[in-house]
């Protein structure tokens, strides 16, 4: 027999929009569900270092907002968990499947002492670390995970049992199977986010063929304070880098490979990692090239300024490709289009400022049909008057589900998705 | 000062497929590109020229000349504005822009006069041979072959080819004078010592026998797929541009000794050289066919319609030709009289058309071209 659950609000997607709207909600006295796909909430907020233009701690403000969500009386999260089958029956009735994926890992007995880890003889690359380091086969996701408590990544796992004998609190459990749950909610919130481009789509960059060209993301797991090398080193051979380059617009503005839209914030989160590069490697050179710099949100045109004052070399002209010279160093060829000459560049640290794309799969998630705009995202059926309206009354989207957009932006777009779903909520009562 | 022409992109769709307006100047085409340098930023410069409708700029340039097409710019481009289809559709244009009769831009630009023109051509030919054939002789020489020589006597049939070869001559050359005002006479940038014309003019003659451009469209870092398929390109081109060169100065500088009416063995000269070239020419047309149909290289992509001309033509003369020499040594007279009229009709306008005013005059234009820029570039050196 299912398991049958009833909410005011479900959530999908448990990310800084997904949160916030969450929390506005439950607030009110809505019962909300949280289901997250991944092993722990915050999204990819969780796992950058500063915010631009402020250079606030962007941990420091996911944290305690995610501890806020967690610990809520009328929030429900389930991690490692997907929803399907979403058919709406009537007005302020829907229902759905969730499932929860076994974790093998007893979530109410483990303790995130991470003794199991010492003992697990797998070691995998650390998906948490974008690859930068390795990880083992049962792990606590990252440090400031929540909820904090380990995972065994089955596919990987050799079925030893050493954490099984390790685990002090015995919350080792592999007969654990996945579980479904059958949910009725009023409403739908989709905040399921974005997913980063792929760079090995463009081969003429060498990313995944020249270890020394990375992606924007690992960069910024080198600059948090979690940081995997407590240093700035580069993969091929952990030299310091002292020539660094930025290629922007690498996966957006880019018919080539299907995403012809500006991503919103490669820009500015280049500024924001050239300037603290400048202050981890201070003898480094840092040049960024670009097509156009978009500083267009408030404070946006004065970092970027603040960036070329500190230095920043800044040289427009789009990088057609990247070769490797000695010592992993990276020749780059490009135009410069303000001479108006075709330029090689050598960089020991490429850096690729990947684009922003629309997750797939969430319009299968419903039974009713959700219109996509072109570009995949949530088509947002009333852009102007309602932004967080869908194509299906009562279903609403939050963040960049619906589009490109930076941090605040996603935290105004779940404010307003929360508020339009209290209306809608309470035209009912 | 330079003058615009806003009407400038109007213009150019007519000689190709590309969306070049669309160009957010990224600079990626010329950083791709195997043949940009230090010196020469393209095809983005060519791009920029014909947004701003720079008319002038772009007939003076050797530039759309240099480029062999290789695609990477094409593939490569951020917003799918097709530089390499640019490039091709300026070849176009400056074909036409070079020609003082105004016929290419005629025939670049409306499919009607084209058809009209072959149609004249292939008229004159036939009311001549129906006016002054020689008698249609049945009986045949000792070894079995049509008299084609009491039919058509090489004698009248090569005044015929020296008038064709002095108008080709005359049309191509002053075309190719022309390029030289335009780009060499009103650059004036650079002057060009006269001692360079005679130092540099191997190039001229080593670029026409070799295509030797074409290797520049590998760089090293291609994949061996890629390579192989420029390589294979580049023997296609060479074979059907070997052959043609072959057949032309057979018919026109030779026809006493090509158009026989003694059926030599088949290892004489005349039939091998004759064998090479139909072969070469018939290898060419298929492969050249099968890629405008299948469109898997970025040159194939696009076909302008004078495209399929040169090649119809082409094939039509190629086929007809072999016709003629198997009628004729099967001694089938009627069949091998009819099908030499029909050869000469359709070889006529081909040549006529084809040669001065469209797709073939860039067997001139393409040698001279990198002979005008090295001349550039010896001058610039000296300086």
């Amino acid at each position: 027999m299912i398991k049958s659950e009833e909410y005011d609000v479900l959530v999908i997607g448990g990310g800084i929009s997904g949160a916030e709207a969450s929390i506005n909600l439950a607030n009110q006295g809505f019962k909300v569900l949280i289901v997250e796909k991944d092993l722990s909430v915050g999204g990819k907020m969780i796992h950058l270092s500063k915010v631009f233009p402020t250079l606030d701690c962007s941990a420091c403000i996911t944290t305690p907002k995610i501890s806020q969500t967690a610990r809520h009386p009328n929030i429900t999260i389930y991690t490692y968990s997907q929803v399907n089958d979403i058919e709406k029956k009537s007005e302020h009735n829907f229902q759905a499947i969730v499932t929860r994926y076994p974790r093998y890992v007893k979530e109410e007995d483990c303790t995130g002492c991470q003794i199991c880890e010492e003992k697990c003889p797998v070691v995998v690359n650390d998906q948490y670390q974008y690859d930068l380091v390795g990880r083992k086969a049962v792990y606590v996701p990252f440090s400031i995970a929540n909820p904090r408590v380990a995972a065994i990544d089955i596919e990987n796992c050799s079925f030893c049992g050493a954490c099984e004998k390790a685990c002090p609190s015995e919350a080792i459990d592999f007969s654990q199977e996945k579980i479904d749950i059958q949910i009725n909610v009023k409403s739908v919130v989709i905040a399921t986010g974005f997913r980063l481009f792929d760079p090995l789509l463009i081969p003429r960059y060498g990313f995944g063929k020249y270890k020394n060209v990375i992606t924007a993301m690992q960069m910024e797991r080198q600059l948090v304070p979690t940081r995997p090398f407590n240093h700035v080193l580069r993969p091929k051979d952990g030299k310091m880098p002292d020539k660094i380059a930025y290629v922007l617009c690498a996966g957006s503005r880019d018919e080539t490979i299907g995403n012809p839209i500006c991503s919103q914030v490669c820009c500015m989160y280049s500024v924001k990692q050239a300037q603290l590069l400048m202050g981890a490697l201070p003898l480094a050179d840092i040049t960024i090239y670009y097509l156009n710099i978009r500083s267009f949100g408030k404070g946006f045109n004065e970092f970027y300024q603040q960036a070329k004052d500190m230095g920043v070399n800044f040289i427009k002209g789009k990088i057609g490709k990247i070769t490797e010279t000695d010592n992993g160093n990276l020749l780059l060829r490009y135009e410069d289009i303000i001479e108006g000459v075709v330029k090689e560049a050598k960089h020991d640290l490429v850096v690729l400022s990947v684009g922003i794309l629309a997750n797939q799969g969430i319009s299968s998630m419903f039974k009713d049909t959700l219109e996509l705009d072109p570009f995949n995202y949530i088509k947002q059926s009333d852009e102007l008057a309602n932004p967080a309206k869908t194509t299906i009354r009562g279903v609403y989207v939050a963040g960049t589900a619906s589009g490109p957009m930076d941090i605040p932006d996603s935290i105004l777009s779940a404010g307003a998705a929360s508020a339009e779903i209290a209306g809608y909520l309470r035209l009912r009562r | 000062m330079a003058k615009i022409n806003p009407d400038f992109a109007k213009e150019i769709f007519k000689y190709g497929n590309t969306d070049f307006q669309a160009c957010y100047n990224c600079g990626n085409c010329t950083a791709v590109c195997s043949l940009s340098d230090e010196h020469n930023s393209f095809p983005r410069k060519m791009v920029r020229a014909s947004v701003l409708g720079l008319e002038k700029n772009i007939q003076s340039s050797l530039d759309p000349w240099l480029c062999y097409y290789c695609g990477e710019c094409s593939t490569t481009c951020p917003r799918g504005a097709n530089p390499g289809e640019l490039m091709m559709s300026l070849r176009r244009y400056l074909t036409a822009s070079y020609d003082w009769t105004g016929l290419s831009k005629k025939f670049y630009t409306s499919k009607i006069s084209e058809l009209i023109a072959i149609f004249i051509f292939s008229a004159l030919i036939l009311v001549l041979f129906i006016f002054y054939h020689g008698p249609m002789d049945t009986t045949l020489t000792e070894q079995g072959g049509v008299k084609l020589n009491t039919f058509a006597p090489w004698k009248t049939i090569e005044i015929g080819d020296w008038i064709m070869a002095g108008l080709l001559s005359f049309f191509l050359i002053t075309n190719v004078f022309n390029m030289f005002l335009k780009v060499i006479i009103k650059d004036k940038t650079v002057k060009i010592p006269l001692k360079l014309y005679f130092t540099e003019l191997w190039k001229l003659i080593f670029h026409f026998a070799t295509q030797w451009q074409f290797r520049k469209c590998n760089t090293k870092d291609d994949k061996p797929s890629d390579v192989k398929k420029t390589l294979t390109y580049w023997i296609m081109h060479w074979l059907l541009m070997s052959s043609y060169i072959t057949l032309f100065t057979m018919i026109v500088g030779f026809l006493w000794w090509f158009q026989t009416d003694e059926i030599h063995n088949w290892w004489h000269p005349q039939r091998l050289l004759g064998y090479y070239s139909t072969l070469g020419l018939t290898i060419g047309i298929i492969y050249f066919s099968i890629n405008r149909i299948k469109k898997d290289i970025e040159k194939s992509k696009f076909s302008h319609y004078t495209d399929w001309t040169f090649l119809v033509l082409l094939f039509l003369t190629t086929i007809s030709g072999i016709l003629v020499h198997l009628f004729r040594i099967n001694g089938m007279p009627y069949a091998t009289y009819y099908m030499y009229v029909f050869h000469l009709m359709v070889l006529f306008p081909m040549l006529m058309i084809e040669v001065p005013f469209s797709k073939w005059s860039h067997l001139a234009y393409r040698p001279f071209s990198i002979y005008f820029n090295n001349l550039k570039i010896a001058a610039r050196k000296e300086e």
